[in-house]
């Protein structure tokens, strides 16, 4: 399974690169990815785990999940402003990192969707009055 | 290291709490009430009458839970609490010698301090304007002692950067002590040389020159800055003829002070909730649960695991499993009085509106993480000189590092080597726990040449990943405050809510208490009506 989705990703990036390359160069598909899939094993896996499994009761499986596969605008969303156990990461992600991010959820683990892009998530940001990024960690509370 | 001067310039290092806190609160408090309710902050409500008959099931056996049980059992109510763990407190824990935790998608941790010390890795300090925390903690004869929560002594370690305050450790008090002297020299000087003839009558600038004077410790005679013995001595002053009068310290420069705004470390004042007198209870913040349950402890179900809400207009039965294994069951009462996390609420069958639901989903819960680290050696004490406090430091996700405000001068001591939030909390717990060790160590080797050698064992938290938590406290937006906390303060039918999450307050266990005072007083009200 492993192999196919390999393949379907390399297919994806080389998807991209095709349109990139009206604009650009053939340069940042891959590099996006391998940022994609580092933010997230360093801002999610430590729930979702580092195979999208999640932890049963706790921690939704993001591999073969409805929810991510449905809609990337939605993931991204949940992403801003958070909904239960979900932190928002609004102050701690960029517009760049949640595309990144979620482009790598929709496609990693057999799941297959479409990409998402920066501006996309900047209009997001801003439709929903989530917060800017702030780099200021929030120091010594409670 | 991204955006260091940002970060400072944006008070860093400095206790953040909402400073909302004060008016809101009081706001919050007194609109809550109404229907003639006395409102009162600092005690439990006046309630007359009696609830003889009456059924009350609390869920959750935390602070909020318990201090409700309390209230409403001495009115006569029936409480039953129903506590997921196999013990009470919540979230207010300490851990201690053979005290366990597994998270989520963690490795099995058990405590192995030495016996007698501990980390408040939950809750940890009480502001004296907690007046409710303060109530029980009198009421129940819970020994406390000061909290060190401002040390000036401590080091502030500004890690990575050119400047040249930047990779090495300075007392905090250089800082105060040179910032505000460099800063009431300039302003002297302004006004001496009628720069601010404006702003000012003469008699104001006699005045002000006066105040800034004293506030900075300048030279009367030429309004200079010149350090003074506040910031330290390079020789201490003593006794004979060495060191005799000690030798003076030369004060920080004041572009080196203004380049590495390292000045913003210190406001005029603390925020509402980090101002001494800061308390805590003596042997750990588990003696507030612990004096709970001495109260309460009877009526608590342990082991026992909510799985589904249901209500009618005449009562609410409440389903549980049991966490052992054992035969669940139904219980029924009256009222329910329901302290659960929203975060796991939210996943928990009720029968609540979709408009509730929704409101309950909307609101995020924050990572936050600790590390303990028991030290062989009170070598913060022993070489430095530095009795409780934090030292400030703004390497990502250390936020501080917090030394221990009890067992002055003994051998050993257990410190916070970690204080991390939101998204640094969510990096450091996927760690495993000997790497989030590594983390803490290498930080704060940097800082205390010791730290490393006398480190011996560590227990570390992750809130958000911690069986029926999912997250520390209530991470509320503008927009959540607006749409859903007033529907959630409301509750549903015969089901309300009460926990830090619905206060001004979260995260604190004063939230805790006074949501659960207002909660029971509606359903007094309700019962008696």
């Amino acid at each position: 399974m492993q192999y196919v989705s390999e393949i379907k990703c390399r297919r994806l990036a080389a998807a991209r690169c095709f349109l990139g390359a009206l604009f650009l160069s053939c340069l940042p598909a891959s590099a996006e990815e391998i940022n994609g899939k580092a933010l997230f094993l360093k801002n999610c896996s430590a729930c979702h785990q580092v195979d999208g499994q999640g932890i049963p009761d706790a921690f939704p499986a993001l591999a073969g999940n409805a929810f991510v596969h449905a809609s990337a605008n939605d993931v991204a969303s949940l992403l801003l402003t958070g909904r239960s156990g979900m932190p928002n990461f609004s102050k701690r992600l960029s517009d760049q990192d949640i595309a990144a991010i979620v482009s790598y959820i929709r496609n990693a683990w057999g799941n297959r969707g479409t990409d998402i892009a920066s501006a996309q998530v900047a209009t997001l940001r801003a439709e929903l009055h989530a917060d800017m990024v702030d780099a200021t960690p929030q120091n010594n509370r409670h | 290291m991204i955006n260091m001067a940002k970060g400072l310039s944006r008070r860093e290092f400095l206790y953040r709490v909402a400073a909302v806190g004060g008016t809101s609160l009081l706001l919050n408090t007194l609109n809550a009430w109404g229907s003639g309710i006395q409102s009162n902050a600092n005690a439990p409500p006046r309630l007359t009458g009696s609830g003889k008959g009456k059924t009350v099931i609390i869920l959750g056996a935390g602070v909020a839970g318990m201090s409700a049980a309390y209230e409403l059992g001495q009115l006569g109510y029936d409480c039953r609490i129903l506590e997921a763990r196999s013990f009470a407190g919540g979230r207010c824990q300490t851990a201690r010698r053979g005290v366990t935790i597994k998270e989520y998608g963690g490795e099995s941790q058990t405590c192995d301090f030495d016996e007698g010390l501990y980390i408040n890795h939950g809750p940890w300090r009480i502001p004296f304007n907690h007046q409710s925390t303060l109530y029980y903690t009198r009421l129940f004869q819970v020994p406390l002692e000061i909290m060190v929560n401002d040390n000036d002594t401590a080091y502030v370690y500004k890690d990575g950067g050119a400047d040249p305050l930047a990779n090495r450790r300075i007392r905090q008090v250089e800082i105060k002590a040179d910032m505000r002297g460099h800063v009431a020299e300039l302003l002297a000087k302004a006004i001496k040389s009628n720069k601010l003839d404006q702003e000012l009558t003469a008699n104001d600038k006699t005045l002000l020159l006066d105040y800034l004077v004293h506030e900075g410790h300048l030279s009367r005679s030429d309004l200079q800055y010149r350090g003074n013995s506040g910031r330290g001595y390079k020789v201490n002053p003593g006794a004979g003829m060495v060191p005799g009068p000690g030798i003076p310290s030369d004060p920080l420069g004041f572009q080196d002070l203004l380049a590495s705004r390292l000045g913003n470390v210190y406001s005029a004042v603390h925020d509402f909730e980090q101002q001494a007198t800061m308390f805590q209870p003596t042997d750990g913040m588990d003696a507030i649960a612990k004096a709970f349950e001495k109260r309460v402890g009877k009526n608590i179900r342990y082991n026992t695991v909510v799985r589904a809400i249901h209500q009618n207009e005449t009562g609410v039965s409440v389903e549980y499993r049991d966490g052992n294994g054992g035969e669940g069951g139904v219980i029924k009462g009256d009222f329910c009085l329901c302290t659960i996390p929203l975060s796991i609420l939210g996943g928990i069958e009720a029968d609540f509106s979709p408009k509730f639901k929704q409101a309950m989903k909307s609101v995020s819960y924050a990572p936050v993480g600790k590390i303990g680290l028991q030290m062989k050696r009170r070598f913060w004490e022993e070489d430095d000189f530095i009795y409780g406090g934090h030292i400030l430091t703004n390497t990502t996700g250390i936020g501080a590092i917090s030394l221990p405000s009890t067992g002055w001068q003994s051998q050993k001591g257990v410190l916070l080597g970690y204080y991390n939030f939101e998204g640094e909390a969510a990096e450091i717990s996927a760690l495993s726990l000997r790497e989030r060790t590594e983390f803490a160590l290498a930080a704060g080797e940097k800082i205390f040449p010791a730290y490393r050698e006398s480190f011996e064992s560590a227990f570390s938290v992750a809130w958000h990943r911690v069986p029926y938590n999912l997250g520390a406290w209530a991470d509320w937006t503008d927009a959540s405050r607006k749409n859903a906390y007033p529907i959630l303060f409301e509750g549903e039918g015969r089901v309300l809510l009460a926990g830090e999450h619905m206060s001004y307050l979260p995260g604190w266990q004063a939230g805790a208490i006074e949501s659960a005072w207002q909660q029971i007083a509606k359903i007094h009200q309700r019962i008696g009506a």
